[in-house]
């Protein structure tokens, strides 16, 4: 008998019609995938199940009994949490009332010790004791650890059934692994989790079936992982095939040869932006990646002029550029599409055509409206984006669903014709179809001569969509580089948060401390080389690359060593730069990246097989035996 | 939560080809056509009531007392458009009538006007600047205000009325044009450039903009902080305007001046159909916000009924007003 079963539930909100009869069961000691893109109603699922929104209508089945929650909080009386992406914790209290928080909202007295011990034993049971103590104070945990704590919450209140609402999205590919384990664990132990995520490769790593959604219908329900191919399960969410979102057509990639219209020199703005340098050409889409929290709105922010820049140069078409305010931003010709859509960018109170002329009325320096002078283009900017004039000039953005608000705002941003497009998750809270109408009219913008920014946590979005990509990690820019030569894996590892990635870092520094010469932390594929990290700078060691590069293998001083038996030393025909080569990898057996060692000359008592266990050892988490890999290029 | 083939009501247009364009619809999206409709019945009832309310001479009498509350509501249309609140008005009515008085006593009269004007302005500036840069409520701010600018009219005055004020300044509101008082006629071109500002004018769409949403004001590059300030400094302005008009009409300037009329303001304003949360309202739904009031005031009087139940009637139609907006802009949210 299913644990939990949904049965036609229907939820509207307004005009959008967010589910439609969709239907889902979930078995003790599984993790189901409730997956589908962006709007596909998967997070409005999840919460009604979680009893933060009720549906409409239709059944909610617990052990086969009917279950009528008012609210969460009675959906946690019955067994069921979740677990959000915003940690909903109290950030002044300490670790143990965070997770005890649900208990001491409770009538009665409590009993500290008692509370303290029980802490203590569900901290243990994860297998964090060592790192995760009742007495921390919550705003001193990194991310990760925030959702190890709502875990625990969970843990705490005896659920049965656990949501992970994208629980990955401001994780490094570490910790994300971290989790997945601590998953896994509990649903041996008899728990129903349900993994709502959009990103395809955690799906697969974790997961026992998959629900589909698409546009508030189920597509697929309650497919086994194991049977499915990942293009069948894009094909399901998208309803096409993926390529065809992104409008390329087989288009390539361009570089385009166009002047610089943006060049950011360290710019830095505390405490999210610390050091951060790109460029941008005309006609060109450069992706911003990175972790959330990593300080990319913070950045296109600061070129906005919504935040002062510390230090660190911005130049507009070659010349020093300072934006005091939004308003010089908007005159030098720059456009911004903000985040949050509703709190920075719509005007409830005001009709779709005033909505859209709003930035026109920023940059106009005459006193009265002046609306007339862009009639022309805003009837133009319409067309081209598929929104029925008649229907909506007058109308109230509100009643529109969040794809159509979305058109009207990034309509606002084109009706000044800027030279530089700044969008900061021009997607989020989109349905599908307008999706891919937002990319095609990017890439028309593209076309057109403007130069585009695009911010997003999608990685597959943000390799879809830009020709180059720059990545920010912790405030600080770590790579550039052209899209086609990365993908989802190799993004995350360029992203992981210096906090996670300190203990590689770690490793590596101690390698060069022991040994001398050069430690790095790259991959290698398709004939590149990508680093991540670098420590050590002696010039008889050089590797030939450094922190964020990407050259060919063959252009590196390391090329003899790729594709060589790993856990040895190998040395160049010449006898130069022995480097040692250890790939790492994660519980499920993929990479998590290679770690190299490169001399001048190595040192006498070098032992390569007992410094590759030692790499291992604090790295890897499965223990392969080394010598039966080879890296492969 | 509408089913889709409810009433289309505001995704239509403004033009004739809208469908099923119900009279539910046009009262729930024009604040000045529901306003209209109250004044017009509330005039009806009163004048059943008491054959005296429709003369010539009541409404003159009234378009007369309208004056001094309807340019203190104008200027209070402004702040709470944006979201603000000025308790001070009454107050700096008092104050700008001393300084207005003491100033006729030395200098040429439209010279002590400016005084006057300034005064007021300046005091709306100090309460502009505090609250958009300093970050504090606007409510404590204006709360301030309120207490500073009494006390300041009894220091200045030394706690005394001023009279002997000049002959010319009575001709204010003494004169008429076409059998309309020149006052009243003043506070109708002041109402008249109002909303040609809010509704024509880059600074009056900020207002409303601010009101409705700050940030995304902010971002789209709006001055909003100026037009912040300027609210309060209009607002300042407006008590110089009212203090002159109080003044020429009773001819005697008293420290005490004002009292209380920040309250029939804001009631004016909210009577008017403006949000205190700012971004929704509108100037002639503040004009016949005023007119309500002092149509209720009057038929009270008319009827003999003991002021002291004045204050239950107007409190109980602020209350009734800003319900019957509550449910009929919840109405057209859900059209």
């Amino acid at each position: 008998m299913a644990l939990l079963e949904l049965r036609d539930i229907w939820k509207r909100f307004g005009v959008t019609q967010a589910l439609s009869g969709a239907a889902f069961d979930l078995r003790a000691g599984e993790i189901h995938a409730l997956v589908g893109a962006n709007g596909a109603g998967k997070s409005t699922l999840s919460r009604i199940i979680s009893g933060h929104i009720r549906p409409d209508s239709g059944d909610i089945l617990l052990n086969g009994a009917r279950l009528r929650h008012a609210g969460a909080r009675d959906a946690i009386r019955a067994g069921i949490t979740m677990v959000t992406q915003e940690t909903s914790l109290a950030p002044d209290l300490s670790v143990l009332e965070n997770i005890m928080l649900p208990r001491i909202a409770m009538p009665g007295r409590l009993d500290w010790r008692a509370l303290r011990r029980q802490a203590q034993a569900l901290i243990g049971e994860i297998g964090q004791s060592e790192v995760l103590r009742p007495d921390m104070k919550v705003s001193e945990l990194s991310i990760g650890q925030r959702q190890l704590v709502e875990i625990l919450k969970a843990l705490a209140l005896d659920s049965r059934i656990i949501i992970f609402d994208e629980p990955t999205a401001a994780l490094s590919p570490h910790e994300a692994e971290q989790l997945f384990g601590l998953m896994r664990s509990l649903a041996t132990r008899g728990h129903g989790l349900i993994f709502v995520s959009h990103r395809l490769e955690e799906i697969f790593a974790v997961t026992d079936r998959v629900t589909v959604l698409r546009e508030g219908r189920i597509v697929a329900s309650g497919l086994a992982t194991e049977t499915l191919q990942q293009g069948e399960l894009v094909r399901l969410m998208v309803g096409r095939e993926l390529q065809d979102i992104y409008n390329r057509g087989g288009r390539s990639r361009r570089r385009t040869d166009g002047a610089v219209v943006l060049r950011v020199n360290h710019l830095s703005c505390p405490p999210m932006v610390r050091d951060v340098s790109f460029e941008v050409r005309a006609g060109e889409v450069l992706g911003l990646a990175g972790l959330v929290g990593a300080g990319r709105s913070e950045t296109i922010e600061t070129i906005f002029g919504l935040r002062q820049p510390v230090s660190g140069t911005i130049e507009l078409d070659g010349k020093p550029f300072r934006a005091r305010s939004p308003r010089d931003a908007i005159r030098a010709g720059i456009g911004l599409i903000p985040e949050d859509r509703r709190g920075q960018a719509i005007v409830p109170d005001f009709s779709v055509r005033e909505n859209l002329l709003l930035a026109h009325l920023g940059a106009r320096s005459a006193v009265t409206l002046g609306y007339g002078t862009r009639g022309a283009a805003v009837r133009a900017l319409l067309e081209r984006l598929e929104l029925p004039e008649r229907r909506l000039l007058d109308a109230n953005m509100l009643n529109f669903s969040g794809g159509m608000q979305q058109k009207v705002i990034l309509a606002r941003g084109l009706v000044l014709a800027p030279r530089l497009l700044l969008l900061d998750e021009p997607t989020r809270g989109v349905d599908i179809g307008t999706r891919s109408s937002i990319y095609a009219m990017l890439r028309r913008i593209a076309d057109e001569g403007v130069a585009c920014v695009v911010v997003s946590s999608d990685f597959e979005e943000v390799i879809g969509v830009s020709d180059r990509i720059a990545v920010l990690s912790d405030g600080a820019s770590v790579a550039e580089l052209p899209a086609e030569l990365i993908d989802i894996e190799k993004l995350g590892m360029f992203a992981a948060p210096r906090s996670s990635a300190e203990k590689t870092h770690t490793v590596l520094a101690e390698l060069v401390a022991r040994y001398g010469g050069t430690a790095y932390w790259m991959a290698a594929e398709g004939g590149r080389l990508f680093c991540f990290d670098r420590v050590g700078d002696d010039p008889s060691a050089d590797p030939g690359f450094v922190t964020g590069g990407f050259p060919e293998i063959a252009a590196t001083a390391i090329a003899h060593a790729v594709g060589a038996p790993a856990g040895a030393l190998h040395r160049a025909a010449d006898g130069a730069r022995p480097t040692l080569l250890v790939p790492i990898s994660g519980k499920r057996g993929h990479s998590l990246g290679i770690v190299g060692l490169t001399f001048g000359r190595a040192p006498a008592d070098f032992d390569a097989a007992a410094v590759t266990q030692y790499i291992l050892a604090a790295l890897g988490e499965r223990r392969d035996a080394p010598n039966e890999t080879r890296i492969e290029a | 939560m509408t089913p889709m083939n409810g009433p289309a009501t505001s995704l239509t247009g403004q033009t004739g080809t809208a469908p099923r364009r119900t009279l539910l619809t046009l009262l729930a999206t024009q604040i000045e056509l529901r306003m209209s409709l109250v004044v017009v019945a509330v005039m009806a009832v009163l004048s059943l009531i008491s054959p005296y309310f429709l003369t010539l001479n009541n409404m003159l009498n009234l378009l007369s007392q309208s004056v001094v509350v309807g340019l203190l509501a104008l200027g209070q249309t402004l702040v709470i458009l944006i979201g603000g609140i000025d308790l001070s008005v009454g107050s700096l009515v008092g104050v700008t009538g001393i300084v207005l008085g003491l100033s006729l006593h030395h200098v040429p009269m439209p010279v002590a006007f400016l005084f006057c004007l300034a005064a007021g302005a300046a005091a709306g500036l100090v309460n502009g600047l505090i609250i958009t840069y300093g970050r504090v409520a606007a409510f404590v701010v204006t709360l301030g205000m309120m207490s500073i600018g009494r006390s300041l009219a009894y220091v200045l005055s030394g706690a005394n009325s001023i009279s002997g004020l000049p002959a010319g300044l009575g001709a204010l509101s003494a004169d008429s044009l076409f059998d309309i008082p020149v006052d009243f006629l003043v506070l109708i071109a002041c109402y008249a450039l109002c909303w040609w500002f809010l509704n024509h004018t880059k600074g009056g769409r900020t207002l409303y903009a601010l009101g409705s949403n700050a940030e995304a004001a902010r971002v789209a590059g709006l001055r909003i902080g100026t037009w912040s300030v300027l609210a309060y400094v209009i607002s300042g302005l407006m008590s110089g305007v009212a203090a002159i008009f109080m003044a020429s009409r009773i001819l005697s300037i008293d420290p005490i001046g004002g009292q209380g009329l920040e309250l029939d303001a804001i009631a004016a304003v909210v009577i008017g159909g403006a949000s205190l949360f700012g971004g929704r309202g509108s100037i002639i739904g503040t004009l016949f916000g005023v007119f309500v009031m002092l149509f209720i005031r009057n038929g009270l009087n008319l009827l003999n009924v003991s002021p002291y139940w004045q204050g239950t009637a107007i409190g109980s139609v602020i209350i009734v007003a800003v319900l019957a907006e509550r449910l009929l802009s919840g109405a057209r949210r859900r059209g």
